[in-house]
């Protein structure tokens, strides 16, 4: 508060005298007490008072650093004595070192050397250079070494009469056993004595199958329920499904009826993603692609017939030799046939005609193997005649990439489940490729020659690690591949997209020229047409056209030997080089 | 200038109206109406600008049937000193405020 006041006072006026006098109390107040009044309060009752008499005091923690303790030794091995001192005797020892100490130098040389020690020891105690900076950084080492494979074991058919491993399945907990389904896909090859089981093996024992399933007819394709892994599911040659429980025995559970099943092969079978984990479905040559529910297996729950003018006849149909099914995508599927399309199928559709979306043409003969990629699955691999090929959903005329045509005809592929850009396929040569597309796209990355016989089916396990592949005569090889080729590479799953996504735009651009370029002939040849039929002056004939052609064909097949004669004899040479050192 | 003191009662009355005026009584807050009661009656006084010095006392009580009575003697010169006392009262208190003036 601040309040200031300012006052003159006349000079004559200091010090005047002060006349007291008394002034008698005056009562100022009074108040008289009024309990009605207290009527507008209420006691309380009880009043809560907490007193406290203590000293006040405060709480402080504290902890000094850590600091570890670690008891290290020296290792000092004895050594450096001459020759001719036998360092256990004693007296030698002794000897020498008198007569050394005696040394001029002697001296001279312990304190330099003492000085250099002692700097050393200090080192050792101040700096471990054993210490590992960067822990936390887990730098994965780009492996330098090649990649390879390696034959861990050989599962033989143990039967005397060698029919064709054609398909293979891998338990689905953890991979421990593989299902092998045998038969002979050979047009009347089939004897008597031939036998029709098919075998489980456990892979640490390839001397004897570790249980037998016994079908009617030898089964052609085989898959495990990867929902529970007992159950089995296997198509046989006489168009018939059964399924196996491995609790109950080598005799299949429940068949389905002949009436309801195929009229062909059944080349392949894929379980569904349900809440029973009981449907699947199976695809066959004789154009059908059947679903089925293991509990009720004397008729298919669904039927679809591939025929691609839409009418569902069954003299149209194409035949089906693969399927392909993925979970995350339950409503599509696709079929492979044997003349070379791939369809894409909707499940969901109403009408039999919808359920067909779209064919993909490109290959020139049966579509052995159909996979969409597990990391980009718009992309899908093919595998038939003498290359595999990549699609793309988008793009329907032509595969965005492919391999370059071999000598032997492909008979199996997949993608490897751990890295994007790594796919298997097996020859009839009986040699595996591992195809690493960010790595080579012209040729394999690797390229194993597995056996003499051709190969005709191959399955990679979950981890990537461990693939198996079927021969002819049945004989099932389980081989490692390298680390490198199954761990997954930095930036690697950005990359392949970026791949995929520049393949598919060169192909629509492509496309869209294609299309240009066709109307621009279509409308030159109609005029052209007029013209000719003035002039009369006709082009090569259709037999001068195929004699042409097959005159360059045998042309081309000729450099082809010449050129395989002349690497052989290079071969020859360099054999005989090699020998004659040696 | 005693006569001053009485008609200055009305003042007094307006300052403390301004203060606590329209308030229940809360003990939380006794302390701080009666310094502004105080504070409000000598600054009005000051500004009247006459040369005395000046004593202000505020009591406020809580209405709830207790009885009060204030005295007070004074030894001074009664030509020219004076006192005022002003009493004041709302629903829940009393507030009585007593002003001495001796001049200088």
């Amino acid at each position: 508060m601040e309040i200031v006041y300012v006052y003159t006072k006349k000079r004559s006026e200091f010090g005047r005298q002060c006349n007291f006098s008394d002034r008698p109390a005056e009562l100022h107040v009074d108040i008289l007490p009024d309990p009605s009044l207290a009527a507008n309060f209420i006691d309380r009752d009880p009043c809560d008072v907490p007193i406290q008499c203590t000293q006040e005091m405060s709480e402080h923690e504290v902890n000094t650093e850590r600091i570890e303790y670690e008891t290290c030794g020296i290792n000092h091995v004895e050594g450096g004595w001459p020759k001719d001192i036998n360092p256990q005797e004693m007296e030698q020892t002794i000897r020498f070192r008198k007569k050394v100490e005696k040394d001029e130098n002697y001296v001279n040389t312990i304190m330099q050397l003492g000085s250099h020690m002692e700097h050393c020891i200090r080192q050792n105690n101040a700096i471990d250079i054993y210490q590992e900076y960067f822990e936390e950084e887990e730098v994965v080492e780009e492996t330098e070494e090649q990649p390879s494979a390696k034959t861990i074991n050989v599962f033989r058919d143990p039967n005397e009469v060698k029919r064709t491993a054609t398909s293979l399945s891998w338990h689905p907990d953890g991979s421990r056993k593989l299902a092998v389904a045998y038969s002979s896909l050979e047009f009347q090859k089939v004897t008597k004595d031939m036998s029709y089981d098919s075998y489980i093996w456990d892979i640490e024992n390839p001397n004897k199958p570790e249980m037998t399933l016994k079908p009617v007819s030898p089964l052609v394709c085989l898959e495990y329920n990867s929902k529970d892994s007992h159950i089995l599911v296997g198509g046989s040659y006489n168009g018939q499904i059964a399924y196996w429980d491995t609790r109950k025995g080598s005799q299949p559970v429940e068949m389905s009826t002949i009436e309801h099943s195929h009229r062909d092969p059944v080349y392949k079978v894929i379980w569904l993603q349900s809440k029973t984990g009981t449907d699947f479905f199976s695809a066959s040559t004789d154009g059908q692609v059947l679903w089925w529910d293991i509990r009720k297996m004397s008729e298919p729950t669904e039927r679809l017939v591939l025929d691609p003018t839409k009418e569902g006849k069954l003299e149209n149909a194409l035949g089906a030799i693969s399927l392909e099914f993925e979970t995350t995508m339950p409503t599509k599927f696709m079929v492979g046939t044997e003349q070379g399309l791939v369809v894409s199928c909707n499940r969901k559709a109403k009408t039999p005609a919808e359920k067909i979306v779209c064919t993909y043409s490109g290959h020139h003969g049966p579509i052995y193997a159909l996979q969409r990629n597990p990391f980009f699955p718009k992309n899908f691999l093919t595998v038939a005649d003498w290359t595999a090929r990549i699609w793309s959903e988008d793009i329907r005329e032509s595969s965005i990439m492919w391999t370059k045509y071999h000598t032997a005809s492909l008979s199996d592929g997949c993608w490897s489940p751990v890295r994007p850009s790594v796919f298997f396929t097996v020859k009839m040569d009986g040699t595996l490729d591992v195809w690493d597309f960010l790595f080579k796209q012209n040729d394999p990355t690797l390229s194993l020659k597995v056996c003499d016989e051709a190969l005709y089916s191959i399955r990679v396990q979950d981890n990537g690690r461990f693939l198996a592949c079927g021969s002819q005569l049945g004989t099932t090889t389980l081989l490692e591949i390298s680390s490198g080729l199954c761990t997954l590479q930095k930036n690697e799953k950005a990359l392949a997209a970026m791949m995929f996504e520049r393949e598919t735009k060169r192909e629509k651009i492509l496309e869209a020229r294609h299309r240009e370029m066709r109307l621009k002939e279509r409308s030159r040849s109609e005029q052209s047409k007029e013209d000719e039929a003035k002039e009369g002056e006709g082009e090569e004939s259709s037999e001068e056209l195929v004699a042409r052609i097959e005159k360059e064909f045998y042309e081309m097949i000729e450099t082809e030997m010449k050129n395989r004669g002349k690497d052989e004899k290079k071969e020859k040479e360099l054999d005989k080089v090699r020998n004659g050192d040696g | 200038s005693v006569l001053d003191k009485l008609t200055e009662s009305e003042l007094f009355t307006v300052a403390v109206e301004g203060a606590i005026g329209g308030n229940a009584y809360q003990h939380s807050r006794v302390n701080q109406w009666t310094n502004n009661v105080v504070e409000q009656c000598l600054s009005q006084l000051s500004k009247l600008g006459k040369p005395f010095k000046y004593i202000v006392t505020c009591i406020i009580m809580q209405k709830n049937g207790a009885g009060l009575q204030t005295a007070c003697s004074c030894f001074w010169d009664n030509t020219t000193d004076g006192s005022c006392t002003v009493r004041w009262e709302n629903k829940s208190m009393y507030c009585i405020v007593s002003v001495f003036g001796l001049a200088i």
